[in-house]
């Protein structure tokens, strides 16, 4: 589906990552110990240096911190936010939602909705369609969307399909609505015969744990770890992603929905100040651009190379990290989010050079931080009363 | 593109520093993985406009194999 908005402005934007960096060229164990491998590997697909959460923080840590950042930075009002939006595939608690948790953490007002969407690496863009809808309607005037992921936190280190791409990150995104006409374009498409492409089948109500009889066979199977063709060790619980369907998916599908939401926004790639892809790697960034006509100078991979794949805060990592304090004029981009699902969300947006870009911060644990430890103890004690 | 320029391009879209020849079975590559199956993907709708699908490239035993996927747009 297209859509477009006339009455939608991002007024800011702020990004948050773990202070944990892994430099690909410190893991040459995995590599035979072979720089020469590590360098094609550098040179291919992009792999260099990843940010992972460390200790017990969640999705929903890095995001709070950026919404923090944002609403102190813009000297936002926060009664005056109308709705949060908390986009996320690695909810806190298994009910209620974790944007009530947000909510409480922000202090946000009790007439503040809040609403969690399920979405992975096409969230930010997702979320960007929702809060737009909203705004657009007129049931909110302003609204405070996160995202936020920490892919890593199960990841297998021996896993070298997928270990080196992901990184972690959190983003809070301001929008608004604009008296005077500021469009935006969305094209949606979904292609959910591909749903087990990128997947994690276990955790979830389908392949639960049986947690009335923890010492049972089911779960034994389960937990035992599986042997893969690629020659690791993984779960039913770590991500799962077969490659090569996901590239041919998105050399494919993602330059198709680009060409369509261009010629419905009727722009040209001359009219574009830079295409903003999915950090997905280096090698996808570059197929796309170019499948999508554009010259690759047009198309950057800054922040896969510098934070990782962080799913769906990669593309406001890329714009935060390469437009922080250098808007100099109003911008235009062409974003396109694409992954789990599977789906693709691309948008054309028009970018004030008012905008406020935190740059790409790191994450601080708060003074109120609760470890997981702390956090059981403190059920345990409610319940015993 | 004339196929000793194939040859040489393959090359370096594997990232490989031994000489391709046609008669060469991939699967002998060490760089024959699956990045290497992308790269060469990419490789093809970029130079020749060909989209060339996952199940076509798995078929794919010999470099010659690769070379006719390319039709008219490898010539000798």
């Amino acid at each position: 589906m297209i859509s477009q908005f006339k009455h939608v402005k991002i007024k800011g934007i702020s990004v948050v990552v773990p202070q944990k960096e892994i430099n690909i060229y410190d893991e040459a164990e995995y590599y035979d110990n072979s720089i020469k491998k590590i360098d094609r590997m550098r040179k291919m697909v992009g792999f260099y240096k990843r940010r992972v959460v460390e200790d017990d923080t969640t999705a929903s840590d890095l995001a709070i911190q950026a919404a923090k950042q944002l609403i102190q930075d813009m000297n936002i009002d926060i009664n005056s936010i109308d709705s949060l939006v908390y986009v996320n595939q690695r909810p806190d608690f298994k009910q209620p939602a974790t944007s009530f948790y947000i909510h409480n953490k922000l202090g946000l007002s009790s007439k503040c909705s809040v609403l969690d969407i399920h979405h992975g690496c096409p969230g930010w863009m997702y979320g960007l369609w929702t809060a737009s809808s909203m705004i657009e309607s007129k049931s909110c005037k302003r609204i405070l969307l996160l995202v936020g992921d920490t892919t890593s936190a199960d990841m297998d280190l021996s896993n070298r399909i997928s270990a080196p791409v992901f990184g972690d990150g959190g983003c809070a995104t301001l929008l608004e609505f604009n008296e005077s006409e500021w469009n935006s374009y969305f094209d949606i498409s979904t292609f959910s015969d591909g749903f087990e492409a990128i997947m994690t089948p276990a955790g979830g109500t389908r392949l639960p744990l049986n947690i009335k009889n923890i010492d049972n066979d089911f779960n034994k199977k389960l937990l035992k770890p599986i042997k893969t063709k690629a020659g690791h060790e993984t779960t039913l619980f770590s991500g799962y992603m077969d490659g090569l369907a996901v590239f041919d998916f998105t050399i494919n599908k993602v330059p198709e929905s680009i060409k369509k939401l261009m010629e419905f926004a009727k722009v040209t790639e001359q009219d574009i100040d830079k295409l903003m892809l999915h950090q997905a790697n280096k090698q996808i960034v570059q197929a796309v651009g170019q499948s999508a006509g554009f010259s690759l100078d047009k198309v950057p991979y800054d922040a896969f190379e510098n934070y990782g794949n962080n799913t769906m805060c990669s593309i406001p990592t890329n714009l935060t990290y390469l437009y922080t304090n250098k808007m100099d004029s109003k911008k235009k981009f062409i974003c396109s989010g694409f992954g789990n699902g599977l789906a693709v969300v691309s948008g054309y947006l028009e970018i004030d050079k008012n905008i406020y870009l935190s740059g790409v911060k790191n994450y601080k644990k708060p003074a109120d931080y609760v470890s997981k430890e702390e956090y059981l103890e403190y059920w345990i004690k409610k319940l015993e009363g | 593109m004339k196929k000793e320029e194939f040859l040489v391009e393959l090359e370096d879209v594997l990232q490989r520093e031994e000489a391709c020849n046609e008669s060469d079975l991939l699967d002998e590559y060490e760089e024959w993985d699956s990045l290497s199956k992308m790269a060469v993907m990419a490789f093809f709708d970029k130079n020749f406009g060909v989209k060339i699908t996952l199940q076509k490239l798995e078929e794919v035993k010999t470099v010659s194999d690769l070379i006719s996927l390319a039709g008219d747009n490898i010539d000798d």
